[in-house]
Formats: C-alpha cells, sequence, structure tokens
C-alpha cells in the first residue's frame, strides 16, 4: 500500500508545534515565483510575525562590495503599533501569504521610519578591528549581544540605530562566502533571548544563506548561459564572413598582378561585388534578427497568405515532383499577427520542407483551431524527419546544418512568434516527415 | 617534361573553387575542382590524384565523411583539409588528413603545404 502527499502543506497537523510550522513556510516559500529579497523577507517575517519565535524585530544587512548595508528592518516601530500589528496577525484568517504581501508594503513605504534607518546605514567589513554588526559576518559566528550600552565591540552608531540592550547577529553564509547578517531583537516585549531562540535562528540564518547562495548560482549559470550564446555567435559570424574575405582576397591579389588579362580582371571585379554584396547580406540578415519588433497586430487572412507563400515558392518546385497543399478550417477565416513577419516565417518553413525533400514530397500548410484559446499554422512534410540529436538544437541560433545557412531561419520564426505572443512547436519522427506548428491566440 | 601533379579540389563555394584552380595551375598543377562532394568521390574513383583539398562543411557530403570514403578506396593519398573551422581540428576524422589549415586570404601557406607534401 502506498500513500501520497502533495509536497505543500497548506495545514499542518494541529500538534505541529509553531517551529516546525515556520520551517515549512520556509521551505515552501522557496517554490514560490518569489524574488530573492521576496524570500529573505519570508525568514525574517517567520522571524517576527505575531509572537513567532519570540522575536519583536528583525534587521537584515547585505554584503555590499566591502560593506555591510542595512536593506530591510521589519516589526513595529512602537508598542503601540506593536499592538495592533500583533492583533491583526494573530486572527486565524491571515496566513502569511497576506503577512508577506503587508510587509513587502511596510518595506517600499518610504516614510516607513524603520525603513528609512536602515537603509542609511553601512559597517566596513574588514576593518583591522571590526566592531557589531559586522564582526559576527567577517568572524562567521553568532553573536548574542547583552548589556549593549557597557559593551566596547558594539558600534557605536549602530547602537544608536537599535536602542536596545540584548540582540542577536546572526551571519548569512555559504562555505566560501559572506552574504550578510540578520539582527534579531525583542525591543518591544524586552524578553530575554533564550537559547532555543537562538538555535531556531541560526537554523533560519543557515536557509537564508542558502537562498543566497542557490540564487547567486542561478544567476551566474543564466550569465554563462548567455556569455556562451555570445561565444557561439561571434564564432558563427567569423565563419560566415570567412569565405567572401578569402575569395575577395584571392581574386584582388589576381588583379594587383601586372599579366592579368582584361576579360579576367573584369570577371574578379564582378565576382568581388558579388561577394561584398553577400557580406552585406550576412550583416543584414544578422541585423534584422536582432530587430524583431512587433508594433501592430492585425487581422492576417490565412487564405491570402497561404496563397502568397505558395506564389513565391512555386519557382523552386517547378522541376521537382512536390506537391504543395493549403487547408483552411472552415470558419476561420484569420489570425492576429504582423502580416510582414508572418510571410517571411511561412516562406522560411515551406523553405525548410523543400529542402529536407529535395525533389518529391508532399508539403502541406494547415490552419486550424487548436482548441478555443489558440489557432495553430502548421507546416507539414513527409521528408527524413529531423534526425534525434539535433531535436533539442533546432531553435538556437546560429546551428545550420547547411554551409551557407546563417542558422538564423528557425530561430528567427520562434523569436518572432514570442514577440508576439504566441509560440512554436515541432513534431517529428525520423523516416516519417516534420510538423512545425506555430500558436496563435485566438480572438 | 616532367608529369604534373595532379590535386582534386572539393569546395563548395563557387567563386572559392574557381581561384584555387587558378591559383594552383599558376603554380604548376594539374588542378580538378568541384562544388559537388558526391561528383568528387566519382571523380577520386576513376581517376588518380596526388593530392586532394577538401573543405569540411558542404551539404550532402561533409568533407570528414568524404575523408573516410577516401581511406576506404585509395588509402594512400594525402589529405589537405581547408576550412573556416577550427571546431574539427580535434575531431577524429581529421588524424587521417596531412593538414589542417584554416581558410586564409593569402593562399601562401596553403600553397607551401601542396609544395611540402607533393613537391
Amino acid at each position: 500500500m502506498i500513500e501520497r502527499y502533495h509536497p505543500f502543506r497548506h495545514q499542518l497537523h494541529q500538534s505541529g508545534s509553531r517551529e516546525l510550522q515556520i520551517f515549512s513556510i520556509l521551505a515552501q516559500s522557496f517554490f514560490q515565483p518569489f524574488t530573492l529579497k521576496d524570500n529573505l523577507m519570508v525568514i525574517l517575517t517567520a522571524l517576527t510575525a505575531g509572537s513567532g519565535l519570540g522575536f519583536n524585530r528583525a534587521m537584515l544587512f547585505l554584503v555590499d562590495g566591502d560593506r555591510l548595508k542595512g536593506e530591510f528592518w521589519l516589526g513595529p516601530a512602537s508598542p503601540e503599533e506593536a499592538a495592533s500589528l500583533w492583533q491583526i496577525l494573530s486572527t486565524h484568517e491571515i496566513g502569511y501569504a497576506e503577512i508577506i504581501d503587508y510587509n513587502r508594503k511596510l518595506l517600499l513605504d518610504e516614510n516607513n521610519p524603520l525603513v528609512q534607518k536602515i537603509k542609511r546605514v553601512s559597517f566596513p567589513l574588514h576593518a583591522p578591528q571590526p566592531s557589531l554588526p559586522a564582526l559576527a559576518a567577517s568572524s562567521r559566528e553568532i553573536i548574542h549581544v547583552r548589556d549593549a550600552f557597557n559593551e566596547p565591540l558594539v558600534d557605536p552608531h549602530f547602537l544608536e540605530l537599535i536602542n536596545v540592550d540584548e540582540f542577536l547577529c546572526i551571519p548569512l553564509l555559504s562555505p566560501d562566502d559572506i552574504f550578510g547578517e540578520i539582527i534579531l531583537d525583542n525591543a518591544i516585549t524586552r524578553q530575554p533571548i533564550k537559547a532555543q531562540d537562538i538555535e531556531l535562528a541560526s537554523l533560519c540564518g543557515l536557509t537564508a544563506g542558502n537562498y543566497i547562495y542557490i540564487t547567486k548560482l542561478q544567476q551566474r549559470i543564466v550569465e554563462m548561459k548567455k556569455q556562451a550564446a555570445l561565444g557561439e555567435m561571434a564564432m558563427f559570424v567569423t565563419h560566415q564572413l570567412r569565405n567572401p574575405l578569402v575569395i575577395i582576397g584571392g581574386f584582388v591579389d589576381q588583379l594587383l598582378s601586372p599579366d592579368l588579362d582584361e576579360k579576367k580582371k573584369m570577371r574578379n571585379l564582378r565576382i568581388i561585388k558579388e561577394e561584398i554584396a553577400r557580406l552585406e547580406q550576412i550583416m543584414n540578415r544578422l541585423t534584422r534578427f536582432f530587430r524583431i519588433e512587433i508594433r501592430e497586430k492585425v487581422p492576417v487572412n490565412l487564405r491570402e497568405i497561404f496563397k502568397i507563400t505558395v506564389e513565391t515558392v512555386k519557382p523552386l518546385i517547378k522541376s521537382t515532383r512536390i506537391n504543395l497543399e493549403t487547408e483552411v478550417e472552415p470558419g476561420l477565416s484569420h489570425v492576429f499577427s504582423d502580416p510582414v513577419y508572418l510571410g517571411e516565417a511561412l516562406r522560411n518553413l515551406v523553405e525548410n520542407s523543400l529542402e529536407a525533400l529535395k525533389d518529391w514530397g508532399l508539403v502541406r500548410l494547415r490552419a486550424f483551431r487548436e482548441n478555443e484559446e489558440w489557432i495553430v499554422i502548421s507546416v507539414e512534410d513527409n521528408g527524413p524527419g529531423i534526425p534525434e540529436f539535433l531535436k533539442d538544437k533546432i531553435f538556437e541560433a546560429f546551428t545550420s546544418t547547411k554551409e551557407k545557412g546563417l542558422g538564423l531561419g528557425l530561430a528567427y520564426v520562434k523569436r518572432f512568434m514570442e514577440a508576439s505572443g504566441g509560440f512554436i512547436r515541432v513534431e517529428s519522427q525520423e523516416g516519417r516527415g516534420t510538423i512545425i506548428k506555430l500558436y496563435f491566440k485566438a480572438g | 617534361m616532367k608529369k604534373k601533379k595532379r590535386i582534386l579540389v572539393v569546395e563548395d563555394e563557387k567563386n572559392l573553387c574557381l581561384l584555387y584552380r587558378e591559383e594552383l595551375r599558376k603554380e604548376g598543377y594539374e588542378v580538378v575542382a568541384t562544388t559537388d562532394s558526391l561528383r568528387a568521390l566519382e571523380l577520386i574513383k576513376k581517376r588518380d590524384f596526388d593530392l586532394i583539398i577538401t573543405d569540411i562543411r558542404m551539404p550532402v557530403k561533409d568533407g570528414l565523411e568524404l575523408i573516410a570514403d577516401i581511406m576506404a578506396i585509395k588509402r594512400n593519398i594525402p589529405v589537405i583539409i581547408n576550412t573556416a573551422y577550427q571546431s574539427y581540428r580535434h575531431d577524429f576524422m581529421t588524424w587521417a588528413a596531412e593538414a589542417y589549415l584554416i581558410k586564409s586570404a593569402s593562399l601562401d601557406e596553403l600553397k607551401a603545404k601542396i609544395k611540402e607534401l607533393i613537391g
């Protein structure tokens, strides 16, 4: 026998401890579409909401260069505010989503006195004799401060800001980095900080460190992917430019030799002109690729655009045994799109199909309703299909298998579809054929 | 008179094909050039060549496949790979070629390599 549970538990079992509930919220918030700062706010919220773990206020500092810089300060500014806030928070109807929402508004409020104060402070991380709060981060230790007003290690400016005699400093760490620090206190209730509170807060600190670590890794991966794509693009462009340059160089050399006859001189000049035109074409295609912009979508008549597409590619199938068919679902007359880009996209796709078929086969252009939401234009052929190893790559720019192709065809169509609020899908079976489907929003 | 050495050039760029043919003829070689790698294979079967110069990225049959075919038919013809791409340098089929050159606007390197291989 097996039992299945959804990983997200909206309500923990009644007997679950408050601590367990808090960790459940922290773990789940990671699955929400939150930004890093939202996630950190969730942690601070968990530490301070209601009586929470027993902390009244939480400050967040993040490392910025070689300084620890104030980011958030959550909690009531006065006992009166605390009373009303905690009253709201203790009602059963309010869940963490609402609290997070409330806190987000609080932090965005420029008139919030705690936010104003915290945003103005920063402390050097690597001073020769670091004081608190920076000391906890730089020494990678949790530091519990009591009798702060008589403690020489507490920075006097910080003490003026926090104005409380007991607080807890939790560093936010990864194995090889320092990300920031959380400061917790009980300025309102004046409750002493207990050993158990410190333990739980330190676990929250570790979770926060993990969040930041993972977020930074993700950012680095995105950055690396971008760089790799850029590198690939640069390499591809270099290759594309090389052939025309070699040809121009070679024929110019011939022109420079004194014994070249007039006829060949003219021929060389003509070839050079051709190659320069090709260079220009490569540049234009690249420029266009990076500049796709859909300004206005208009109703595009499907039968009309199919007819135009067939007309444009007709010369290509003249001496072949390729049949080109079009079919529009009865009752369907148009899609909303940019007619110029759409025309180019269809021509592109049909040309790909023709190339795959070589000189025998069937290409079918169809328009139909996939469901209430989407209208599909499909380009289908019964050619050899796309090899398995290429399937993941066909929409990437600059991955042409054709020597002369810029590898922008499908990437271009994909960019256009996405820019116009739709998407593109491919279905292909080796030996059976390929269907490319363009999805347009209906209505 | 000494018999001219015969070179086969396989290059799908029409103009480049023409350039190589003319330039290598000037160096005193007999040059057969084709833009079609399948045609190249037929030529290799029918005639004897002292050297083959091939591009890699070509439609239908690429240069590395062509080298594999040449190895199967006439193992000892030297091959020069002449391509715009660095990235095939470590392809396992590249070891079968005598030289791997990157296309350049100056043909000096190509000419020197040919001289080195077949005189």
